[in-house]
């Protein structure tokens, strides 16, 4: 097209430059063959505005089309450089996936999904077989001899609606010679306002010692039994209501530590207002005997740093003071100690009660005492023996166990009609029917009794315990009635049995 | 009865104040990694005083949460070592 154009003017130059000879040979020719040259030279001058504005066009556009090119160039190598990129991110997501989702990652978003607000059943359940053989019966009490099942379901409900609050409820269904029964153990509110204390407020066990708060669900216990001291007719009561300041603190090296815990209650209360009856703490609140309060604390030590590789010992002191009856006290103390190293688990502890008595009778004094020792035979190899019975010998725990009690008087009301479950709530793991000191010594006026335990450890919450209990050939004491009627001196039968309980904690 | 009740309120307050969010610091990784070892080394002796210590994975991390706030009140376990065995506990889940 510029090539035609350029032509033409070409030869439009050639004629003007011709033109001039012959316009002198022909002057009229020669204006009207200038009028069509002038008139040519304006077409192609048209032309060539024309072709000059496609020109400026097409330039335009080449210059739009390189540049659309460059920026298609950038954007591909964008799209390498982002290809290479989601191929290394692919390819730790592969990674990732093949690993698996981190445990905190996880926690995260289960706790996410859940909410904060949680809760968790743990608790224990136990089934029982007692084979308990009474050397004789006595005169107006059922005969206690028998081999009976029994069975005892304690779900703990925990509740956390925050990081400083927490609500723990335990229930205790057993099924005994009545049938079923079930108790509210413990009701308790835990806060924790700081680093330095705890307020604990409810229904809760007694801080009184090591058994009744530490020691007695059914597979923290070694024994099937409770030691006598804590047994159903306990030389103090088993629970409170009321409100508990509490905490522990380290005072030297790693494992120094010590603890304390101060309460307020409801006060004690008794099953009858006779010598030797049974605890049924805390008195109800429309009780007659809820004119008095109790109070009491408990100091713990820990005095063995645990580098020192000497073991863990704790020794205690506690006391419990209350009225119970008509601004009658009730007045207790106690010392308790543990230890342990390696295989080797020993515990004790010495109780005291002394309580004011309406009349005819003066005081009703108790004492309780009780010794234990066990070891994990998870370290012994028998020589000579298989492995696969190595196996089971490392699964075994050998235990004994002296307790006893002196208690001047046993309510036969409490013989006849107690099991734990009816005498309000005496959480001393479980309680069978037989017996009011968890004893094969049914009366247990001054009865000391030797347990030989042998436990086999399933896993660490569950076991199967078996026991045998010796009543030491020591008669004595005095049974009363609720009428304050009392039995000679000595009229009390030794026993033995049998205990096979097979428990777990969950 | 009042003075013991009013002994008891001044005791607690003079512990120090009611903190919600101290138990919510973001703690690093070395400092948590620290709180494990020392968890680890609690955990079998601590647990051990009273029953057989049980495994981290026998629970959810939300559920020993809850399990060691019963655990820190019923012992009175000084509270920095509560916090070694949760976070030693959490972490045996792996």
């Amino acid at each position: 097209m510029v090539g035609e154009i350029l032509g033409r003017v070409l030869i439009v130059a050639a004629l003007i430059l011709v033109a001039p000879i012959s316009s002198w040979s022909a002057d009229s020719d020669s204006a009207s063959a200038l009028r069509e040259i002038k008139k040519e030279i304006r077409e192609l001058a048209a032309d060539r505005e024309r072709a000059q504005e496609k020109i400026d066009r097409l330039e335009k556009r080449v210059e739009q089309l390189e540049s659309e090119n460059a920026q298609i160039k950038a954007t591909n190598v964008q799209l390498k450089t982002e290809t290479v990129q989601t191929t290394e991110q692919v390819k730790t997501l592969s990674q990732a996936v093949e690993l698996g989702p981190s445990p905190e990652g996880m926690a995260k978003a289960f706790h996410e999904y859940l909410g904060s607000h949680s809760f968790t059943l743990t608790g224990s359940a136990g089934m029982d077989f007692v084979a308990d053989q009474q050397s004789a019966a006595l005169n107006s009490i059922s005969h206690q001899t028998q081999n009976s099942f029994f069975l005892d379901f304690e779900p703990m409900l925990l509740y956390r609606p925050n990081d400083w609050m927490l609500f723990e409820g335990v229930l205790s269904a057993s099924f005994g010679s009545t049938g079923t029964g079930t108790d509210l153990s413990s009701a308790i509110f835990y806060l924790f306002p700081n680093d330095y204390v705890s307020i604990v407020g409810g229904l809760f066990d007694l801080p009184f010692g090591d058994w009744y708060e530490d020691q007695s669900p059914m597979w923290v216990n070694k024994f099937v039994s409770a030691p006598l001291p804590y047994a159903v007719e306990a030389v103090v009561p088993s629970s409170e209501l009321g409100i508990e300041l509490r905490n522990g603190m380290q005072w030297g090296a790693v494992g120094q530590d010590l603890d304390y815990t101060v309460y307020l209650g409801q006060g004690p209360g008794y099953s009858a207002n006779v010598p030797g009856a049974a605890s049924t703490s805390p008195v109800g609140i429309a009780s007659k005997q809820t004119n008095g309060k109790s109070f009491g604390g408990r100091f713990r030590v820990y005095p063995i740093p645990l580098d020192s590789n000497l073991g863990r010992l704790e020794v205690g002191v506690s006391s419990y003071d209350g009225k119970w009856l008509n601004g009658k006290w009730l007045t207790s103390w106690g010392a308790d100690f543990a230890y342990m190293l390696g295989s080797l688990q020993a515990r004790g502890e010495w109780v005291e009660s002394y309580r004011q008595m309406p009349a005819p009778f003066k005081q009703d004094n108790r004492q309780g005492w009780y010794v234990q020792l066990g070891y994990y035979l998870n370290q012994v190899n028998l020589p000579g023996v298989p492995d696969d019975i190595n196996n089971y010998v490392h699964r075994l725990e050998p235990l004994i166990r002296y307790s006893g009690v002196n208690q001047h008087f046993v309510d036969t009301d409490d013989i006849v009609a107690t099991t734990g479950v009816e005498q309000g709530g005496l959480q001393t793991g479980l309680i069978p029917d037989f017996g009011l000191s968890n004893s094969p010594a049914l009366y247990a006026p001054h009865s000391r009794e030797v347990a030989f335990g042998l436990d086999y450890w399933i896993a660490p919450s569950i076991v199967w315990q078996n026991e045998l209990d010796l009543e030491l050939p020591r008669a004595g004491g005095t049974f009363i009635n609720g009428a304050g009627m009392t039995s000679p001196v000595g009229s009390v039968p030794n026993d033995k049995a049998f205990l096979s309980q097979f428990t777990i904690g969950f | 009865m009042k003075r013991i009740l009013i002994a008891l309120i001044l005791a607690t307050a003079a512990f120090g104040p009611i903190t919600t969010s101290c138990r919510a610091a973001e703690e690093t990784k070395s400092e948590k990694r620290q709180m494990i070892r020392l968890g680890a080394r609690l955990w079998p002796v601590y647990c051990a005083q009273c029953h057989n210590a049980r495994p981290g994975s026998e629970f959810a991390p939300y559920q020993w949460d809850q399990i060691m706030m019963h655990m820190r009140a019923l012992p009175n376990m000084p509270t920095q070592d509560a916090r070694a065995i949760l976070e030693y506990l959490k972490d045996g889940r792996d």
